[in-house]
């Protein structure tokens, strides 16, 4: 294994095991169903009882928006910032060290690759299940962005989760820590609320904090807003992201070379 | 009589459709135990053991075959004979971690149906009996493994039962502590009369604890006798290894067979009964060009092997 | 009996002894509740009213489910791990005992956390709920059969570990229960509603109980009293006739 392939054969061998493991893919995609069914039913009820329009989302609109939220939740790991912690406080991360290729990047490339097949998995899934209960896209070419743009939107994500596990290099119970964060995510990253029904001075929060790249973007593209700007906008939070979980890191390592681990 | 099975058989199933796989843990098991006996259950790793034990105890429920324990059926009555017998399984719990010991005991107590007065009496009784009395008000995950044993013990004698399964009781304990764990177990045997069902892997608990032994191999019985028999039939038989500085030709020795013999190392079986070690080391060493050389009891699987290769009684 | 009552406070010690990471654990908890109640605040700030369900409805219904959680996942830990129990060979410890095994599989752990759910639910209670002592008699007797629901329904889910040697249907339940039951019912139409009526019964976890509370009707509290048994019977003889299936600790039975 060269230097320049290790990002690939990292995933690649992650997103094989996810595969393989059919049963818990299944439950993933259950779970993902419901929750779709409950939010989107909810939400495709309150929009057609107030004339057809909340925020400028229509039924078709908000069902595929919430299909897209959901696939960036669902397909994530929910124990990935504690077993994050968990590694970085019980020191085994020093282990990981000695190896050629940085630590930082074989995590995520790990993690991207368990991720990536959950979330190929949720979005036709979920495509499927807006197109038979809500009908086609609102406008197919900006669906087309929304592809990459889910990418993106879960790389964010995981790289965001990352930084803030790099936490446990300092602290010792970072358990809780993932809690506050996805609940942040949920709100202000417009994943149970569509960010433009939030009263307008959260919104204005919201606009410049990175969680609207982790779930926003994607749906607002899927619900028939063609504004590739949102593309921009995530590729330049996910560089702001990583110059951060690296600095975390790169940090955390320091110190435990100091410290001994 | 206290344990009978009558050809048991246990198959387990598992795998998906296309792909099952079944394993017969115990196969038509049969043998007999009388109250106040004291027998070692052994056989080597997969035997069947463990799941022989569930069975006798209720946690398991046959394929096939018949088995009571004091007259009853344990997977048919199981709470009924729960509340006669006494289990203690090395690797599960009676203790909970957090609490103290005495604070299970008033638990137990409580599902044993033993009023106040009769639980302290017995709780008392046991801190003598096991010399335990100071361990009784520690949170268990303060404990050694050893003096949780001996909570452990306590907690599994609390209701008095008439026979005690214990299954590898004394895995993970230093030798003094065996030690000490196998005189309690004999003590209760003889002071009480408990009948006492021990499985385990270690030697030693037939040396000292059990007065019969049954062996068991692929889920049937091998081998059922007293100890002193198969002390005088196998413990006799040591191995030898030989560590070799040069490639040599071995003469025979008397008592001895030769159970390996490559260019740098010889195994040699000593039966003990036809010769002694003593002057089967003097022949090694004169005789051969000896780089090391240790002297061990035979492996458990080996002792088992070797009764296995005896004609049935 | 005298038994059950034995092992439940034997828990209740348990979890004092353990005290040291159960403030942390609360507050977690205490943010998790309130992002929910934020949530549906915004949501009815934007839309109104959904269904005849309104702000105020909402919050009857998340204190009766929270509750009910609390109960079902709190003073009854168990019953989400049935499933797990049942694979991982957990079971023998209870099965050496001369005890019920279900109830006491039940009582023998208390989840510190999730009590804090059954507390945040009362305060819920009491500050939207209106609170009569009638009504709060009611919103007692409802929380408690919506608890035996959720708590059937988590045991029978468990239960079909026994029979399928793994606990992927034990997990999706515990799920669906809790993410159907946090909201109303009626927002869901046909074969969905027919469903949380029937099968996945979230609807008598939250949304019936609650309805109840704002307007006591025989027919709905019979109804649920009904469901209830039906569902505690159910998980019961599930995990009966699972145990005879029950495959211990041995690790050839891992499929």
């Amino acid at each position: 294994m060269t230097r320049r392939r290790w990002p690939q054969v990292t995933a690649g061998t992650a997103a094989l095991r996810v595969v393989a493991e059919r049963g818990s893919l299944a439950v993933t995609l259950g779970f993902y169903v419901i929750v779709v069914a409950v939010l989107a039913g909810l939400w495709r009820v309150a929009v057609g009882a107030n004339g057809g329009d909340i925020a400028g989302y229509s039924v078709v609109a908000i069902t595929w928006y919430v299909v897209c939220t959901e696939a960036t939740t669902v397909s994530l790991n929910t124990r990935l910032i504690a077993d994050l912690g968990r590694d970085i406080g019980s020191g085994a991360i020093a282990v990981e060290l000695l190896r050629p290729a940085p630590v930082l990047g074989v995590r995520l490339a790990a993690e991207l690759g368990r991720v990536l097949p959950r979330l190929a998995a949720c979005g036709v899934v979920g495509a499927l299940l807006a197109g038979l209960t809500a009908g086609a896209p609102p406008r197919p070419a900006a669906l087309a962005l929304a592809v990459p743009s889910l990418v993106l939107a879960v790389a964010c994500n995981i790289v965001a989760q990352h930084a803030f596990a790099g936490v446990a290099f300092w602290i010792r119970d970072t358990g809780s820590a993932w809690f506050l964060y996805q609940k942040l995510v949920f709100i202000l990253g417009g994943m149970l609320i569509p960010l433009e029904a939030l009263p307008g001075w959260l919104e204005r929060v919201a606009s410049v904090l990175p969680f609207r790249a982790m779930s926003y973007a994607p749906a607002r593209l899927a619900a028939g807003n063609l504004e590739p700007v949102l593309l921009v906008e995530q590729v330049a939070w996910l560089a702001v992201l990583l110059w951060g979980a690296g600095a975390v890191f790169r940090a955390g390592e320091r110190r435990l070379q100091v410290l001994g681990g | 009589m206290a344990i009978d099975v009558r050809r048991l058989t246990k198959v387990f199933e598992s795998g998906r459709r296309g792909a099952r796989r079944t394993v017969e843990a115990v196969c038509d098991l049969s043998f007999a135990v009388e109250r106040g006996e004291r027998v070692a259950y052994i056989g080597p790793n997969g035997a069947g053991k463990s799941t022989s034990i569930k069975i006798l105890t209720g946690i398991l429920h046959p394929t096939q075959g018949e088995a009571t324990v004091l007259g009853v059926v344990p997977w048919t009555d199981r709470r009924r004979l729960a509340a006669r017998i006494g289990t203690l399984f090395g690797q599960r719990s009676l203790l909970w971690f957090e609490l103290t010991p005495r604070q299970s005991y008033r638990m137990l107590a409580a599902i044993y149906g033993l009023d106040r007065q009769r639980e302290q009496a017995r709780v008392a009784d046991l801190a003598d009996l096991l010399d335990a009395g100071d361990l009784f008000d520690q949170p268990v995950r303060s404990l050694s493994l050893g003096q949780r044993m001996r909570c452990e013990l306590a907690a599994c004698m609390l209701h008095e039962p008439e026979v005690l399964f214990l299954d590898e009781p004394t895995i993970g304990l230093d030798l003094l502590a065996k030690q000490r764990f196998r005189e309690l177990l004999v003590r209760l045997n003889v002071e009480r009369g408990t009948t006492i069902f021990l499985t385990s892997h270690d030697v030693a608990d037939i040396e000292h604890v059990a007065l019969r032994a049954i062996v068991i191999n692929h889920g049937s019985v091998i081998y059922d006798d007293e100890v002193a028999a198969m002390r005088r039939a196998l413990l006799s038989t040591k191995l030898v290894e030989v560590g070799l500085s040069a490639p040599t030709a071995l003469p025979p020795i008397v008592g001895v067979s030769v159970l390996e013999h490559s260019d740098a190392a010889v195994k040699l079986v000593v039966d003990t009964t036809a010769t002694s070690i003593r002057h089967v080391l003097d022949d090694l060493l004169e005789r051969l060009p000896v780089a090391d050389i240790s002297v061990v009891d035979p492996p458990l699987e080996q002792v088992i092997a070797a009764i296995y290769a005896r004609p049935k009684l | 009996m005298r038994g059950l009552l034995a092992t439940f406070r034997n828990a209740l010690a348990e979890v004092r002894a353990n005290r040291a990471s159960f403030l942390s654990q609360v507050v977690v908890m205490g943010v998790n509740d309130v992002v929910w109640v934020l949530f549906w605040v915004l949501f009815f700030r934007r839309v109104g009213s959904v269904r005849g369900w309104d702000g105020e409805s909402i919050r009857l219904l998340l204190a009766v489910i929270t509750c009910a959680a609390g109960i079902s996942l709190g003073l009854l830990a168990n019953a989400r791990r049935v499933g797990n129990m049942a694979v991982d060979g957990q079971l023998d410890g209870v099965l050496a005992l001369p005890v019920p095994p279900l109830a006491h599989l039940l009582l023998r752990r208390v989840e510190a956390v999730n009590v804090g759910d059954l507390a945040f639910g009362f305060v819920m209670f009491a500050w939207a709920g209106s609170p009569t002592i009638q009504r709060t008699l009611v919103f007692i007797a409802v929380v408690l059969a919506a608890a035996t629901v959720m708590t059937g329904f988590l045991v029978l889910t468990g239960s079909l570990a026994f029979f399928a040697g793994r606990n992927e249907g034990g997990e999706l339940g515990f799920h669906a229960m809790l993410l159907l039951g946090s909201y109303p019912v009626d927002i869901f139409a046909g074969a969905a509603k027919v469903l949380l009526y029937t099968a996945v019964p979230a609807a008598f976890v939250s949304t019936v109980p609650a309805r109840l509370v704002e307007n006591f009707d025989v027919g709905n509290a019979f109804l649920l009293v009904a469901v209830a048994a039906i569902f505690a019977v159910a998980a019961w003889a599930a995990f009966t006739l699972g145990l005879r299936r029950y495959t211990s600790g041995s690790v050839w039975t891992r499929p």
